[in-house]
């Protein structure tokens, strides 16, 4: 037995549940990062084996050592590069045993040292097929293990024969004679071919693939395929708006009684504000929307881990093709309905990179939940509740309207972007329909916390920071302006209340602070879409994240209601134009904020993402400038039709 | 004979690939010359389609099906 630590690599095909083996192998003991210079997860974890530690990577899946995307690149580079020390576990499907020997033989004249992993054992049973496995060990000169990775059957079996493990020098064919590649693989072919006929002996017909078939019949159908797909949509966005609801306001009460808690706690003063209302506010800000990532990507994980989400984009590619995405675009941009961020990151699945940057540079204009605060609190100002247009709630109708105009603009940006974007790289929706099967729930349990960490963490960071930031131009002013603010209430303070006072306090210290001051110097730049400087505050504080102009327009318009009887909705209703004296929120005003916020890209969060999924700062600027003059332009012109 | 000129449930026997990179990639998923090719599904705007070969079952554009040589 050696003391040094092991190292072995998990390498298969797609679909091989390769990952379910590495999530048997290693538990919780994992972790995801990147590969150098890639988006691609690279997940590593390890295991000890009578007191011996052994390292796991899971590579991407790969169906040769040629590859045909970054992903199959990652995977072949770490192979290649792997120490001839390291163990390359080659897992394959024992039920398609020809084509995933490929992968395997390829390896073996990497000169790597290999152990074959051959799961699936029981469909293999179930379809009446047998595969001789100590032939196939002796034929090709190498430990063959059969695991049920769903059940973890076979999984000591396979740590046993890693700690046992005798180095082989092996070689399969000798490329010399190969001239090119496709040669050279029919030439791996021919011998896989005996190999596999004297190993294997076939009984039953593959009843999964007859099911799956079957199946298809119906999800893939003109009328029915696309019926049940947009049931299912229908019913994910319950779920994701109206099941998260209740986790949400428990979380919206938990930090509410903690920034009172904390703010109780601590002596009063600056700190206390900071961590009370910078901190504390901007983390509860990101925690709220926890439960609607959760359960997208429980959805997503789920739809992709029973093999419907290759249908889904078998039907819908001939459509997102027009607009330079792919069909792989469609769960991105669905989920892009709930939050920009996580639907930014599952665009890693779109091997075309072009394809790939337009999906992430349109998600955003799809809008998200952090504009639902907003879109309710400017359509009430118009439309009053029971307003109707024939049997629809008109409130509801406006809704859903910039739900759509979202939708159309993404496909409409897409379009201009295919034209623009150049690209050598050739499209293509070369994809394997993977066999239906029950989702492994284990898989999306591990799924759902790797993205709800990846959320909190790298969005989180960002968030905190602006919060900080926000905080800070919110809370100070040049000079003694506060202090003669403070003056100039005490002596009022006599014929009145603490809290109406400190209210009114509250709204002149943040006219006078730097962020006052950032609104007052922008005002002239947004004076054309009939905004004041108290809503060009709300649009910088919206940098942390859009609801946020909820929570700013109360402040701001605290003042004048020394009484603070009236709900936000009234207090700006009530608003009027500094210089015509006329009322600000007028239909032409009001539609123009709301193209303003269904637009714009005020979202630091996912500016940090798409920094860090395009691995470069030119595109996030690109999506600021572009939809910011979208936002302008589009706000430009309602307010001018309007007024 | 090309691919793409099939119908529904179609088959044929795949002869040769004429783009490289299409060809690596279609063997890699067990696609192989000299194997038996069978459209299962056209899509219902007409492309792209999904095919199998064995128990291998792929999805593919049209323009890329054009480029595959197949024998009835």
């Amino acid at each position: 037995m050696s003391s040094a630590a092991k190292n072995i690599v998990l390498i298969g095909n797609p679909n091989t549940g390769k990952s379910t083996l590495f999530n048997a192998l290693t538990g919780l003991n994992q972790k995801i990062g990147n590969f150098p210079g890639v988006t691609v997860d690279k997940k590593t974890g390890s295991y000890n084996y009578k007191n011996n530690k052994v390292n796991v990577v899971d590579l991407p899946g790969t169906y040769s050592l040629n590859p045909n995307s970054v992903d199959e690149q990652v995977a072949k580079d770490y192979v290649e590069q792997s120490s001839k020390d390291d163990i390359v576990l080659v897992v394959a499907d024992a039920t398609n045993l020809k084509r995933n020997l490929l992968l395997y033989t390829q390896i073996i004249d990497q000169g790597k040292q290999v152990v074959l992993v051959l799961n699936m054992m029981d469909l293999l049973e179930k379809n009446k097929q047998e595969i001789d496995l100590n032939k196939l060990s002796q034929l090709l000169n190498c430990p063959v293990i059969p695991i049920n990775a769903r059940i973890e059957k076979g999984v000591d079996e396979l740590k046993y024969a890693i700690n046992n493990y005798a180095p082989k020098s092996n070689t399969f064919v000798d490329k010399k004679y190969s001239s090119n590649v496709v040669d050279e693989t029919m030439l791996r072919f021919n011998k896989i071919n005996q190999i596999v006929n004297e190993c294997t002996t076939k009984t039953g017909e593959n009843k999964s693939y007859i099911f799956t078939k079957k199946l298809d019949n119906i999800l893939t159908h003109k009328v029915y395929g696309y019926l049940i797909f947009f049931a299912l949509l229908f019913f994910i966005f319950q779920a994701i708006f109206s099941w998260a609801s209740y986790p949400m306001d428990l979380i919206d009460s938990a930090f509410i009684f903690l920034c009172d808690y904390v703010s109780h706690l601590l002596p009063q003063g600056m700190l206390n504000d900071l961590i009370v209302n910078g901190i504390l506010a901007g983390l509860g800000g990101i925690v709220i929307f926890v439960p609607q990532i959760a359960i997208l990507f429980a959805f997503i994980t789920i739809l992709e881990d029973t093999g419907y989400m290759a249908r889904v984009s078998f039907l819908m590619d001939r459509i997102l093709r027009q607009f330079g995405l792919n069909g792989k675009s469609v769960i991105p941009l669905l989920s892009s309905t709930a939050c920009a961020i996580p639907a930014i990151m599952g665009a890693r699945t779109i091997a075309n990179y072009k394809e790939r940057l337009i999906t992430i540079m349109v998600a955003p204009l799809i809008s998200c939940s952090a504009r639902i605060p907003v879109y309710t609190i400017l359509i009430a100002l118009v439309v009053s509740e029971n307003e109707v247009y024939g049997i629809f709630n008109l409130q509801g109708l406006l809704v859903m309207g910039l739900y759509l105009l979202g939708f159309a603009t993404a496909l409409l940006s897409a379009w201009v972007m295919k034209l623009i974007i150049k690209s050598k790289e050739k499209s293509t929706f070369t994809l394997e329909m993977p066999i239906y099967r029950a989702p492994r729930w284990k898989n999306v349990g591990f799924e759902i916390i790797s993205k709800v960490k990846i959320f909190l963490f790298d969005a989180g960071k960002v968030i905190i920071a602006i919060s900080i930031i926000l905080w800070v131009l919110s809370s100070y002013a040049p000079s003694n302006k506060f202090e003669q603010i403070e003056a100039k209430y005490t002596t009022q303070a006599e014929d009145q209340t603490n809290n109406d006072i400190s209210a009114v306090i509250a709204a002149e210290k943040l006219e006078a602070s730097y962020a006052g001051i950032i609104g007052k110097t922008i005002e002239p730049a947004i004076k054309p879409l009939g905004f004041d400087w108290k809503i060009g505050i709300s649009l910088v504080t919206s940098f942390a994240a859009r609801e946020v102009f909820v929570g700013t327009m109360a402040t701001l318009y605290s003042v004048g209601d020394e009484d603070n009887t009236k709900s936000i909705r009234e207090k700006m209703m009530a608003a009027t134009n500094r210089e015509t004296g006329e009322k600000l929120y007028t239909k032409a005003t009001t539609f123009s904020l709301l193209l303003f916020y269904a637009f714009a890209m005020q979202c630091m969060a996912t500016l940090a993402i798409v920094y860090r999924e395009t691995n470069s700062i030119k595109w996030p600027i690109i999506q600021v400038v572009y939809m910011g003059a979208l936002a302008y332009f589009s706000s430009l012109l309602v307010y001018t039709v309007f007024s | 004979m090309t691919l793409n000129q099939l119908t529904e449930t179609q088959a044929g026997v795949i002869k040769q690939i004429n783009d490289e990179s299409l060809a690596i990639q279609l063997l890699a998923m067990g696609f192989i010359l000299g194997e038996e090719i069978k459209v299962e599904r056209i899509a219902p705007l007409g492309d792209p389609i999904l095919i199998t070969s064995g128990t291998n079952y792929i999805s593919i554009r049209k323009s890329d099906a054009q480029q595959i040589e197949i024998k009835l």
